[in-house]
C-alpha cells in the first residue's frame, strides 16, 4: 500500500520533470527559433557600427589661386575626468579662456560621475565633450596650457611616490584629449571678400543607416551652386567593436577612402575684388547711398573679374542680415535710366535706321508724346544721333525709339537679354520686367528708351554694354574657370558661352564711337575719362518712382581701350545722399580711379596719351643679406 | 520503466547515465575554454594556471570522490549523515564570521584554505540530502506523527536560514524544493503537504508583495542587488522604488541603474536567441568573446548562454536532454532502490540538480529571477562540481546496491 503510494508519486515527480523540461524547451524554441530573427539583429546592434568619414570639401580659389574659401578641419576637445582628480579648478581655469566657456561650467563638467558596474565596482566615466568645432591653433594653446598647469598647493619635485608623479603627468599630458575624427569647419581667411559670390555654408543633420551625420552644405553663392561639385563622396566604415566600443579592426567589413571634394578656380581676381570693394567702400562713405554695386567683366569671353555689393557680410559669420546678404547685383531691379538708351540707339544703327551723323530735334527739353511732357535736364536744340548719346538726350532717344517701332524695339531689348536670366551661375537670379507690346501704353515708346517703364537688374545692364563692346556678340557671365582635384589636376574647363549676336560688327563699332564722346568734357562724365586709354561708357541717372521723389539710381557704365576692350566696369549708387546724383558725376569718378588700378594690375597696352605704359609702381627687392654664414663641416 | 529488469548481463553502474554526465563534463571543459579565452588577461596565463585547465583538475577530483562514495554502500555513508550535517551546519556558521569567511561581491560564501577556498553552502546541500534522507527513511507509520514532520522542516529550514544570511538566495532557494520533494517521496501525507504548501505560498505571496509593491518603511532588510535582480525579473522600475524626497536627478540615477541592472539579463537573452538553429560556432559567439555577456559571469552562472549562442537550439536541447537522461535515470534508480533510504537520496540528488538546472536556465532565459545558482557540471567551480559529481556518485551507489542485486 505504501509502496504503490511512493511509486505513484514518484511517477508524479517524473510528470513533473518532464513537464518543467517541456517549458525551458518550449522557451528555447520560442527564443532561438521564432524570435531568432528580432534577437540577431539585436546582437548585430551591439558590435556593428558604421561610420561615415566626412570627405573634406573643396576649396574655391581665385584665377590667380588665392584661396577664398576652405575647409579645415577642426578638433572636438574632450575630457577624461578620471585622470582629473580633484584639480578641475585649475584645469577649467586654464581652458576656460581658450575655449571660450564659462569656467564654473567647465570646472562641473570636469568632475567625474561615478557609478556602479556589473561587479557592483565603481567606475569613473572618461569621456566628456568639452567644446566642438576648435581649431587646430587652439588646440594647440590647450596642449601647451596643459603642459605649463601648477598647482600651487603641491611642490611637485620634492613627490616621492610614482603614483603621485604619473598622476601630474597624466593629468597634463592626457586628461584633455581630441576625438579620434576630425570635424571640418568652412572658413574664409579673406572675411567679406567677395562674399556675394562665395556665399555661404550651412550645417544639416541628416540620418545615414541610423547614424546622425553632420553635413556641410551650399546655401547660396557659388557655395551653392558648385555644392555638389565642392562636397565630395564621403566615406565609411563597416566594422565591428566590443562592450567597450573599442574597435575589432580585423573584423571591418567594409572600409572605402573619402573621396574629396574638388577645388573650383573662379574667375574672380582677388586683388580686382579687393580693389573695388575699396573703391565702393569709399563711395559708400562719401554719398552714403542704401548700397553700392559694382562689377568689372571681360567683355570679350563674359568672365567676371570682380562683383561686389555693399552692404556686405562675413560668409565666416553669415548673420541674420538678409539684407546685407542679398547679391543686388542679380536679385534687385530698378529703372536702368540713360544707360538704357545704349540699346535703342544701337539697334537703330543695326537696322540702318539711322546714322551716327542723323539730326533729331531735341525740342529744347520739352516734347509732349502721348499725353505726356518728356523732359531733357538741359535744353537742347538740333543734335546728331551721337549727340543724343554724348548729352543722354531724353527726348532724342525717346524720337530715336518712335521711328523704330514699338516691335522692332522690343525685339532688340530681348536680344539684348531684358527680361531674362543672364545666365550667372549664382542663385537668386531674377529676368527683371519687360513687359509685352501689346501691355505697352502710348507713352511706353517714348519711354522705355530712355530707361523708364522697364526694370532691369545690374548684370543684365553690364552684360548689355559688354555686347557693344564685344562687337555686337551678347556673352554669358562667366564665374568659374575650372575645376581641380586637390593635386591640381584639371577636370573641368568651362569656355565662355556667346549668347547671341545682338547687333552688326559694324552698329558695335559705330555705337562705339558714340560711347567715346561721353567721357569727354562735351559728354555727361569728363570725369571718367583717362589719360591713357580711350573709354567709351555710358552715365545713368535714373529717378525712382514716384518721380516725384527726389530719389535717384545713378551709375555709370564703361569700358576700355575703347576700340580693343579689355576690360568693361558697372558701377552703381542706390539713392546717393550727397549734393550730386547723376552717374556722370558720382559714378564717373569712382570708374576713373578703379580703371586705373585694373590698368596697371592687368598691365593693359595704351592707347592715347604719350608715355608708353602707364606708371605704376615697381618695387624692386634686395636679395635678402645673409644673415649668418653656413659653417664648412 | 519502474520495473525493475532482470537480465542476465546487468551492468553494475548505470552506464547510460554515467555517459551523459560524461558528455556534460567534455561540453563543460569546451565552453569553459570558449567563455574565458576570450579575455587576454586569461589568455596570458600559463596553460596549467587556465580556468579550463583547472575545471579538468576540478572533473579529475570529482570523479575520485565519486568513486570513493560509490564503494562504500550508501548504508554505511548515511551512519554519518548527521555528523555532515552538523558539520556542515559549522562550516556555515563557520562562514559568517569574518575572518574566516572571505568577502566577495559583498555577500560571505568562500572559506579560504591556503591556495584553496570552496563554498560551505555547497556541501552542506549534500550532507542536508544525506540528513534528510536518513532521517525520513523510518517506517512510514511513523511519518505521519506532526512532530516527525516539523523536525524533518526544521532540518530544511537550519540551513536555509544560514545560507540566506551569507547571503546567497539561490543556494538557499533550491534545499526547498529539495526538501519538499524527499518529504513528498518518503510518503508524508497529503494534508501536511498541503498544509505546508499553503504556508510557504502565503509567505512567498507576501515576500514578492512586499518587493514589489510595499513602501521602501516596510519593506524586508536585504541586499539592495537582491531587490533590484527581483525588481528587474518583474520588469518594475525602479524610479517607483525611490525614497521619498527624491529628487529628479536621483531618479534618472536609479533608471540609468535599472538600464545597467537589466542589461546582463538582456544580453544573454540576446545571446540564446541569436545562436539560431545551429549558432555560431564555438568560439565565434560575438556576445560572449567580445564582451556582451556578464565577464564575471559567463563562464559560470552564464555559460548556458554560451552554449546557446555558439552551438545554437541543436547545443541547447542536446544539453537539456543530458540533463533529462541524468534526471530520468536518477528517478529510475530511485524506483529500484533496495529501500527506503536509497529511494530517498537518489530523489534528494535528482531533486537538488533538477533545481539547479531548472533555475539556472530559466535565468539564462528569462523565466527565472537572477540568483547565483550554477549550472551543475557545466558551470566552472570547484566546490559545485565537487558536490555534482559527489551527488551523482551517490546516486550510483543506489544503483549499486539496487534491489536486483
Amino acid at each position: 500500500m505504501a509502496n504503490k503510494l511512493q511509486t505513484r508519486r514518484l511517477l508524479l515527480m517524473a510528470l513533473l520533470l518532464g513537464v518543467a523540461f517541456a517549458g525551458l524547451g518550449y522557451r528555447l524554441v520560442d527564443l532561438q527559433v521564432l524570435r531568432h530573427d528580432d534577437l540577431r539583429t539585436e546582437a548585430r546592434k551591439n558590435t556593428e557600427r558604421g561610420y561615415q568619414i566626412p570627405a573634406r570639401r573643396g576649396d574655391i580659389l581665385d584665377a590667380k589661386g588665392n584661396l577664398l574659401a576652405t575647409s579645415v578641419f577642426v578638433k572636438t576637445v574632450c575630457a577624461d575626468p578620471a585622470l582629473i582628480g580633484n584639480r578641475q579648478g585649475e584645469v577649467a581655469h586654464a581652458l576656460a579662456g581658450l575655449l571660450e566657456l564659462k569656467e564654473s561650467d567647465l570646472a562641473q563638467r570636469l568632475l567625474p560621475h561615478t557609478r556602479l558596474n556589473e561587479r557592483h565596482e565603481t567606475v569613473t566615466n572618461h569621456y566628456v565633450v568639452l567644446k566642438r568645432k576648435v581649431s587646430v591653433d587652439t588646440w594647440q594653446k590647450v596642449t601647451n596650457a596643459m603642459a605649463q598647469l601648477t598647482f600651487a598647493d603641491v611642490n611637485e619635485k620634492e613627490l616621492t611616490s610614482k603614483s603621485q608623479k604619473a598622476f601630474y603627468h597624466d593629468l597634463r599630458a592626457k586628461s584633455i584629449y581630441t576625438d579620434p575624427v576630425d570635424d571640418q569647419l568652412r572658413n574664409y581667411p579673406s572675411h567679406s571678400l567677395a562674399a556675394h559670390v562665395l556665399g555661404y555654408t550651412g550645417v544639416t543633420e541628416r540620418t545615414n543607416g541610423g547614424m546622425r551625420v553632420l553635413e556641410t552644405i551650399g546655401v547660396d553663392g557659388m557655395e551653392r551652386t558648385l555644392d555638389d561639385k565642392l562636397r565630395g563622396v564621403p566615406g565609411w566604415r563597416q566594422t565591428e567593436v566590443d562592450r567597450q566600443q573599442r574597435e575589432l579592426v580585423a573584423l571591418r567589413e567594409e572600409d572605402v577612402d573619402p573621396r574629396d571634394g574638388l577645388n573650383a578656380v573662379l574667375t574672380i581676381d582677388a586683388f580686382l575684388q579687393h580693389a573695388l570693394e575699396m573703391s565702393l567702400a569709399d563711395a559708400m562713405q562719401h554719398e552714403s547711398p542704401i548700397s553700392v554695386s559694382g562689377i568689372i567683366l571681360r567683355p570679350r569671353t563674359g568672365e567676371i573679374l570682380a562683383l561686389a555689393v555693399l552692404p556686405t557680410f562675413d560668409p565666416n559669420n553669415p548673420g541674420a542680415n538678409e539684407d546685407a546678404r542679398r547679391d543686388r547685383v542679380i536679385a534687385d531691379v530698378h529703372e536702368p535710366g540713360s544707360t538704357f538708351k545704349i540699346i535703342v540707339v544701337s539697334g537703330a544703327l543695326n537696322d540702318g535706321l539711322v546714322t551716327l551723323n542723323d539730326q533729331f530735334d531735341c525740342e529744347h527739353g520739352h516734347f509732349s508724346f502721348g499725353g505726356h511732357i518728356l523732359h531733357d535736364h538741359a535744353s537742347y536744340g538740333v543734335l546728331s544721333t551721337e549727340g543724343i548719346i554724348t548729352k543722354s538726350s531724353n527726348i532724342g532717344a525717346a524720337k530715336i525709339g518712335i521711328r523704330m517701332g514699338e516691335t522692332r524695339l522690343y525685339e532688340h531689348m530681348r536680344d539684348f537679354g531684358i527680361g531674362l536670366h543672364t545666365g550667372i551661375p549664382l542663385p537668386g537670379e531674377v529676368a527683371g520686367f519687360l513687359h509685352p507690346v501689346k501691355a505697352w501704353k502710348k507713352v511706353s515708346i517714348a519711354q522705355i528708351p530712355m530707361g523708364q517703364g522697364v526694370a532691369t537688374t545690374s548684370l543684365q545692364m553690364a552684360m548689355a554694354m559688354c555686347a557693344i563692346a564685344n562687337k555686337g556678340v551678347l556673352m554669358r557671365p562667366m564665374l568659374v574657370d575650372r575645376l581641380q582635384d586637390q593635386k591640381g589636376e584639371v577636370v573641368a574647363r568651362y569656355s565662355p558661352q556667346t549668347v547671341r549676336r545682338v547687333i552688326s560688327e559694324e552698329a558695335a563699332r559705330q555705337m562705339v564711337e558714340a560711347l567715346k564722346t561721353v567721357a569727354t568734357s562735351d559728354g555727361t562724365a569728363p570725369k571718367a575719362a583717362l589719360d591713357h586709354y580711350t573709354v567709351a561708357g555710358k552715365t545713368g541717372t535714373a529717378q525712382k518712382p514716384p518721380y516725384t521723389s527726389n530719389k535717384f539710381y545713378a551709375s555709370f557704365i564703361g569700358f576700355f581701350p575703347a576700340d580693343n576692350p579689355e576690360v568693361c566696369i558697372y558701377l552703381s549708387m542706390d539713392e546717393p545722399k550727397g549734393n550730386l546724383h547723376q552717374g556722370g558725376q558720382i559714378c564717373a569718378p569712382v570708374f576713373k580711379s578703379l580703371a586705373e588700378q585694373v590698368a596697371a594690375y592687368l598691365n593693359i597696352k595704351p592707347d592715347k596719351g604719350d608715355t608708353g605704359f602707364p606708371e605704376f609702381p615697381i618695387t624692386t627687392v634686395d636679395q635678402a643679406p645673409k644673415t649668418a654664414a653656413v659653417r664648412a663641416p | 520503466m519502474l520495473t525493475p529488469f532482470s537480465t542476465q548481463r546487468q551492468s553494475r553502474i548505470d552506464t547510460i547515465q554515467l555517459a551523459a554526465l560524461l558528455l556534460l563534463m567534455v561540453a563543460s571543459v569546451a565552453f569553459v575554454y570558449s567563455a574565458t579565452m576570450s579575455n587576454e588577461s586569461s589568455v596570458l596565463l600559463a596553460w596549467y594556471r587556465q580556468v579550463w585547465f583547472r575545471q579538468i583538475v576540478f572533473f579529475g577530483l570529482g570523479l575520485g570522490a565519486a568513486s570513493v562514495v560509490c564503494l562504500i554502500d550508501y548504508h554505511a555513508i548515511s551512519r554519518w549523515a548527521y555528523v555532515a550535517y552538523w558539520g556542515a551546519i559549522l562550516l556555515l556558521v563557520a562562514v559568517l564570521i569574518p575572518g574566516i569567511g572571505s568577502l566577495r561581491y559583498g555577500a560571505r560564501r568562500w572559506i579560504e584554505l591556503g591556495p584553496f577556498q570552496f563554498q560551505p553552502s555547497e556541501f552542506a546541500k549534500l550532507a542536508f540530502i544525506l540528513a534528510q534522507a536518513h532521517f525520513l527513511s523510518r517506517p512510514v507509520d511513523e511519518l505521519r506523527q506532526v512532530g516527525i514532520f516539523w523536525r524533518s522542516i526544521g532540518l530544511m529550514v537550519l540551513p536555509f536560514l544560514l545560507v540566506m544570511k551569507e547571503p546567497d538566495l539561490g543556494s538557499a532557494l533550491v534545499l526547498v524544493p529539495t526538501g519538499l520533494g524527499m518529504l513528498y517521496a518518503a510518503g508524508t501525507p497529503k494534508r501536511y503537504l498541503l498544509q505546508l504548501g499553503t504556508v510557504v505560498g502565503i509567505f512567498a505571496g507576501l515576500f514578492v508583495a512586499d518587493i514589489l509593491f510595499a513602501p521602501p518603511k516596510w519593506q524586508i532588510k536585504m541586499e539592495s542587488y537582491q531587490r533590484k535582480r527581483l525588481l528587474v525579473y518583474f520588469g518594475r522600475n525602479y524610479a517607483d522604488f525611490a525614497q521619498a524626497g527624491a529628487t529628479v536627478a536621483d531618479r534618472r540615477s536609479l533608471q540609468e541603474e535599472q538600464f545597467k541592472d537589466s542589461y546582463n539579463v538582456k544580453q544573454a537573452l540576446i545571446a540564446v536567441g541569436s545562436g539560431g538553429l545551429l549558432g555560431k560556432g564555438w568560439r565565434k559567439g560575438q556576445q560572449n568573446a567580445l564582451g556582451f555577456l556578464p565577464q564575471a559571469g559567463k563562464h559560470n552562472d552564464f555559460i548556458f548562454s554560451v552554449i546557446a549562442e555558439e552551438k545554437g537550439f541543436v547545443g541547447s536541447v542536446t544539453v537539456l536532454t543530458l540533463y533529462a537522461v541524468v534526471l530520468f535515470s536518477g528517478i529510475r534508480i530511485a524506483g529500484q532502490a533496495r529501500d527506503r533510504l536509497g529511494k530517498l537520496l537518489a530523489v534528494g540528488v535528482v531533486t537538488l540538480l533538477f533545481s539547479h538546472v531548472f533555475i539556472n536556465i530559466g535565468m539564462n532565459i528569462r523565466i527565472m529571477p537572477v540568483t547565483g545558482v550554477p549550472l551543475p557540471l557545466l558551470s566552472y567551480g570547484g566546490s559545485s562540481v565537487l558536490v555534482s559529481l559527489i551527488a551523482m556518485g551517490l546516486l550510483q551507489n543506489v544503483y549499486i546496491y539496487r534491489k536486483a542485486y
